[in-house]
């Protein structure tokens, strides 16, 4: 289970992250929503040891990660620009998080094509990563996140990039495979479709805070404030 | 930069301004400054309309053979410009004005064909299709939805095109007979021929005046444009050529082009066996040169090494700032890469001439030609890194940290296979310049060290078919050199380290 404690973070003076806690439970798909630049990227950052909070606590199973460098975390990222290595094959790029765990080369080939194959892209394997259109780059970069099967799954904005017809087919392979993995997620998007399609609860994020939490059912019926009201509306 | 500055200061020393007076009064001079502006326009024009057919047969078909018909029409691309003027003189046309304009289009076809068509391949099919639906002619739809779309790579092609027409030196000064003389050769027979160096001088700077003016177009058409077009992959655009007239079409632009293209190339193979593969025969003889001709390869060999390794090491580093730098140097990352498309060889030769007399006296060590080459080449090698280290992003190194790699393997695992990769292409790329370096070794370069392209040049002035024969028979062994270089660095560019 993930839970943050007060985290606070500036640039140049200004708050991107203002007291955040946030819990996602084992399996549970919690989605960050909020507009841009409300600091949820921050926050992913934060999570993932990317950045350090200014102050607060990140907890795992209630040990405290805060001072743990992000490689030995085992938190996956995905980011919004894929991030994808040039140098590398489709395969490469999935088989690297594998090798980084020091697994047997059987067993990183045995499991990069599994990946493949959660995404459907087996015949792109040895195909390198330049040529590929938006959506195949989606897939590569999701089965590279997923393929060591990290403690916590984060996602920012992953389907941002892509135009809308291939968000709406995207957005149910992506929900698909994070069930069927029984992965603790955390996605962030602006998108409020996307939130309430992918995500168990929504945390709305606002300047810095997390505003409230629920279904986004609930969050419709009971808004915090008027700012969530409007947001949501 | 110093040898340039030299030649700026010969231009303007004496009397304020004299030497440019003089330049822009003297009718001769005007004439090449008006001949290289037409010709260049001329030469990229007929380059588009030639390139057309092509373009369209690779963009829009899948055929079989399509990728080495693309990979063809690039070899003239990537020869040096004193193989493709000797190619075009040994159909016996030089000394005429077609004779530059054909050499011009056969060199630059490739850029058209890889420019445009590329973007053209990716454009969504979708878009004339529903021209097409609204009632369009296909020529109608061409012309109001693809036409306009591709205009940023027409507008790129025809810039370099010209860009590169504009600054031709071997192919004129081969073609030319003396009678027809861009800006570039005007320099070097002022210099070389009549020694008349502030002339010279102040027509190096009209001719970096006149670079200078189209990178600035180019850069300002490039911020300009605004439209984004949604790409998609080659592969959903591609289809079979359709019906009869169409297959007809396809053939013909193929098998047109192709031919067009080979006609040089073989004739260049035919006349170096002429009289009975005397030519050939020729390069090994002790003759009336200072060296024996053979040993012009071993000159450009050693010169081609000693230069990779100056402009590897100056280029890499100068792309790792390019590619890293925010702000100014990120905004001109466009102009930066086009630059080694405008540096006028000539100037830089010319440079060394006038400046490396001081404080040693470099112009009589071995160093001066693989240093001028170097020069010459780094553009080319920052032109050729740069996007490759561009490529290692934060995020690429970041990702790699969230999936498990500590800072040492982030290091050897990201950084170091893509920056070998960069430091190999842009060292394959040196080591293509500098063999096939022509104008700035041609001031430079001494007797007893000289390189293949300045004894081609030697070998086609002196009168006589067994030189003449001797001159194919050596662009023979350019081409075959540079062929191999440059199909080594298509490898490594290709190529991935292992697919796991």
């Amino acid at each position: 289970m993930l839970q943050t404690v007060d985290l606070h973070k500036r640039f140049d003076g200004v708050a991107a992250l203002d007291g955040v806690d946030l819990e996602v439970g084992d399996g549970e798909v919690v989605a960050v929503l909020g507009p841009s630049g409300s600091g949820k990227s921050t926050l992913l950052r934060v999570i993932a040891g990317l950045e350090r909070p200014d102050r607060g606590r990140v907890r795992w199973d209630g040990e405290d990660v805060t001072e743990v460098p992000p490689h030995l975390r085992r938190f996956g990222l995905m980011f919004q620009s894929y991030a994808l290595f040039p140098h590398l094959t489709v395969a490469g790029n999935v088989a690297f998080g594998l090798r980084m765990l020091g697994l047997r080369p059987e067993e990183v080939e045995k499991r990069t094509w599994e990946a493949l194959r959660w995404v459907d892209l087996e015949d792109f394997a040895d195909r390198p990563v330049e040529g590929l259109s938006g959506g195949e780059q989606q897939r590569v970069a999701l089965a590279r996140t997923l393929a060591p099967e990290p403690r916590l799954v984060m996602l920012d904005e992953p389907l941002g990039a892509l135009d809308r017809n291939l968000r709406e087919r995207l957005v149910v392979d992506t929900r698909r495979l994070l069930r069927e993995r029984g992965a603790t997620a955390l996605y962030v998007t602006h998108d409020h479709g996307e939130a309430e399609s992918v995500a168990d609860r929504v945390a709305i994020m606002h300047a810095g805070r997390i505003v409230q939490t629920g279904t986004l059912a609930e969050i419709r019926r009971a808004p915090a404030d008027a700012w969530v009201a409007d947001f949501v509306g | 930069m110093y040898p340039v500055g030299r030649v700026l200061w010969l231009a303007l020393a004496g009397e304020p301004g004299t030497a440019f007076a003089r330049v822009l009064a003297d009718p001769r001079m005007r004439g090449s400054a008006w001949f290289t502006l037409w010709q260049a326009g001329v030469s990229t024009a007929l380059t588009l309309v030639a390139a057309f057919p092509l373009t369209w047969a690779v963009a829009r078909f899948r055929f079989r053979g399509r990728q080495l018909v693309r990979a063809v029409v690039t070899v003239p691309f990537v020869l040096p410009t004193v193989v493709v003027g000797t190619a075009f003189v040994a159909l016996g046309l030089d000394g005429s004005l077609a004779a530059i304009l054909a050499a011009h289009v056969f060199y630059n076809l490739a850029v058209v064909v890889r420019t445009v068509g590329g973007l053209w391949a990716r454009l969504d099919p979708d878009l004339v299709d529903s021209a097409r639906a609204l009632g369009a002619s296909p020529w109608r739809a061409f012309r109001t939805v693809t036409l306009p779309l591709l205009r940023p790579a027409i507008a790129a092609a025809s810039s370099i095109v010209f860009l590169f027409t504009f600054t031709s030196f071997g192919v004129v000064l081969i073609l030319g007979n003396l009678r027809w003389r861009t800006i570039e050769v005007e320099i070097f027979h002022q210099a070389i021929t009549f020694l008349r160096l502030p002339a010279a001088g102040a027509l190096a700077v009209l001719q970096m005046v006149g670079v200078t003016a189209i990178l600035v177009l180019y850069s300002r058409y490039q911020e300009r444009r605004a439209v984004r077009v949604r790409l998609v992959a080659e592969e959903q655009t591609l289809r079979r050529p359709q019906g009869g007239r169409q297959r007809v079409a396809v053939a013909a632009a193929v098998v047109g082009t192709v031919g067009a293209v080979s006609v040089p190339l073989l004739g260049l193979l035919v006349e170096s066996f002429a009289n009975g593969g005397a030519g050939w025969r020729f390069l090994t003889e002790p003759g009336p040169l200072a060296v024996r001709p053979v040993e012009a390869i071993g000159n450009s060999l050693a010169f081609a090494g000693a230069a990779t390794v100056m402009a590897v090491t100056v280029g890499t580093l100068s792309a790792l700032v390019v590619s890293r730098g925010a702000g100014m140097l990120s905004r001109w990352f466009d102009v930066v890469l086009m630059l080694p498309l405008g540096t006028s060889a000539v100037t830089i030769g010319f440079g060394f001439l006038v400046a490396l007399d001081r404080p040693v006296d470099l112009r009589a060590t071995w160093i001066l030609v693989p240093l001028a080459h170097a020069l010459v080449a780094v553009p080319f090698v920052v032109r050729a890194a740069a996007p490759i280290l561009r490529s290692v992003r934060g995020e690429v190194r970041e990702a790699a940290t969230m999936l498990g790699a500590s800072p040492r393997r982030v290091f050897t695992e990201i950084d170091l296979p893509i920056v070998a990769r960069a430091v190999a292409v842009g060292a394959g790329f040196a080591a293509a310049v500098s063999l096939g370096e022509f104008g700035a070794t041609s001031f430079i370069v001494r007797p007893n060290t000289i390189t293949i392209p300045t004894l081609i040049f030697r070998l086609l002035s002196r009168p006589g078919s067994v030189s003449f024969a001797a001159a194919m028979a050596m662009a023979v062994v350019l081409a075959a050199l540079t062929a191999a270089l440059i199909m080594a660095v298509d490898r490594v560019r290709a190529g991935e380290v292992g697919s796991f």
